[in-house]
């Protein structure tokens, strides 16, 4: 069923009429348009090694496209920056400043503590950035538009590469094989941090809180472990989570339109758009906005907590 | 299985490398320059803080330093405008007291010149008379007189008259 998509694109991208007849399926079409592209039908063909198939699809695609964007965004506005005689921050590099300074000083620095604040710092703000751009991406339909001129103007082949880049989702973190991914590098972190901190053994020691009992340590030590790994689970169904039941709402409210069309004729299907699934999507996509500044937040912020657990760690 | 839920390894595997070099460049290329500017920018801002409170302490110094001098400057000045008008009002009585003597001097030297001026020509007046008069006598006794009776004459007479002045 998850090869269904072509059709579930289709249907998107010829509009109502034809939607109509081949029978319009929203669930197919939510599926699709959150969902990565299909994995035996990747954009790039990579062997498989160690049973794992490392071919490009597309939300492999997309954590490219989205790190190239920040690398060079960021780069190119700090190095012209730094370039200057005087440190006077221009347009956009006076959000960058304001990010890098708030991170710092408010996220990083309470947490880890101002002798870390260095070691620390660029990891969270590449998380945030990178985390916040692989939303907000989410939120622009660029390959819809793709598909939309395919449509009308363009008629590329099927199975060329930008029609195949118009497959699947464009929201990267709303796969939660990505977001698993980023939790496991905080995991990672998060032991760096306390062998850094008090040493590679010590760091495992402080597992066992100090100043009870040792007999107590059979129930407190599997606790712990199991604390340890249900914060990197939580960040990672956290994110996708939050990243999916967006798209999935607007898309949902979007497909009214094709459901009434289907029901009632096409006039009924343009009312309900305009009434009601239009502006309702309008109103989403602004939460979404908020949503996504505060997931890449609360993603940053917690990866410092934990990271500040460690380092503090209780003995 | 619903792709939603669909585990890929090799996306997991993809965003951790991903993820690191994005973390590699940035931090070489972005974060580490630009944190390092910030502090360096941090420090030069309180290094300007210190320097202008230093700043403003000194020039606070200078300026009670200026009005210690600007006020014993106006005393001094002040000291010397009294005395040199005490002196300019001695100078003035002296000159004063001087011209006066002067004057006085003056007055009394005239004085004297006119009283012995008119002694003097009293005395040639007299003299005149005496000669006019033993002139005329001459001229009118003739040799009647002796020389002897003249002079007793001319004394008679002078006793005369100056018993008649007194």
């Amino acid at each position: 069923m998850m090869f269904a998509q072509p059709e579930a694109h289709e249907a998107i991208a010829q509009g109502a009429h034809e939607a109509a007849a081949e029978g319009f399926n929203a669930g197919e079409l939510l599926i699709g348009h959150v969902s990565n592209s299909p994995l035996d039908h990747p954009l790039i063909h990579l062997p498989t090694l160690f049973g794992i198939d490392f071919s490009v699809t597309k939300h492999v695609f997309m954590l490219w496209l989205v790190a190239a964007t920040v690398f060079l965004v960021v780069t190119v506005a700090v190095r012209s920056y730094l370039r200057q005689e005087q440190m006077i921050p221009r347009r956009f590099m006076n959000s960058i400043e304001a990010l890098v300074e708030y991170l710092r000083d408010s996220v990083v620095q309470p947490n880890v503590g101002a002798k870390w604040v260095r070691t620390w710092t660029p990891l969270l703000l590449t998380l945030f950035v990178f985390i916040l751009a692989a939303n907000a991406i989410g939120l622009i339909p660029i390959f819809d538009v793709v598909g939309l001129l395919n449509h009308s103007v363009l008629h590329l082949d099927p199975e060329s590469f930008l029609m195949r880049l118009t497959h699947g989702g464009t929201t990267a973190t709303a796969n939660f094989n990505v977001t698993a991914a980023l939790a496991m590098v905080t995991f990672g972190a998060i032991i760096v941090a306390g062998s850094k901190a008090h040493g590679f053994v010590k760091h495992w020691k402080n597992l066992m809180p100090g100043g009870v009992s040792p007999a107590l340590g059979i129930v407190l030590i599997p606790i712990e472990i199991l604390g340890m790994l249900v914060r990197p689970f939580a960040l990672t169904m956290r994110l996708a989570a939050n990243m999916t039941g967006g798209h999935l709402a607007i898309l949902a409210i979007l497909s009214f339109v094709f459901i009434f069309t289907e029901m009632a004729g096409a006039a009924v299907g343009m009312g309900v758009g305009l009434v009601f699934s239009v502006p309702l999507a309008v109103g989403i996509s602004a939460i979404e906005i908020i949503v996504v500044l505060v997931q890449a937040y609360v993603f940053t912020l917690l990866t410092a907590v934990f990271i500040g657990m460690a380092i503090h760690a209780h003995h | 299985m619903n792709p939603l839920v669909q585990p890929d390894p090799g996306l997991f595997i993809w965003t951790i490398v991903t993820f690191l070099v994005l973390l590699a460049l940035l931090a070489k290329f972005a974060w580490g320059p630009l944190l390092e500017a910030l502090d360096k920018r941090q420090e030069s801002i309180r290094k300007s803080l210190d320097d202008a409170r230093r700043a403003r302490q000194e020039l606070e110094q200078i300026h009670q330093e200026s009005k210690r001098i600007l006020g014993t400057a106006r005393t001094e000045a002040e000291a010397i405008v009294a005395s040199t008008r005490a002196d300019a009002e001695r100078l003035r009585e002296e000159l004063k007291q001087k011209a006066r003597a002067e004057a006085t001097n003056l007055v009394k030297s005239a004085e004297r010149q006119i009283e012995m001026e008119t002694a003097r020509a009293l005395q040639q007046i007299r003299q005149e008379a005496v000669d006019l008069s033993v002139a005329i006598a001459s001229k009118l006794i003739q040799r009647n007189l002796t020389k002897e009776d003249n002079q007793r004459l001319i004394d008679e007479t002078i006793g005369q008259l100056d018993t008649q002045r007194h």
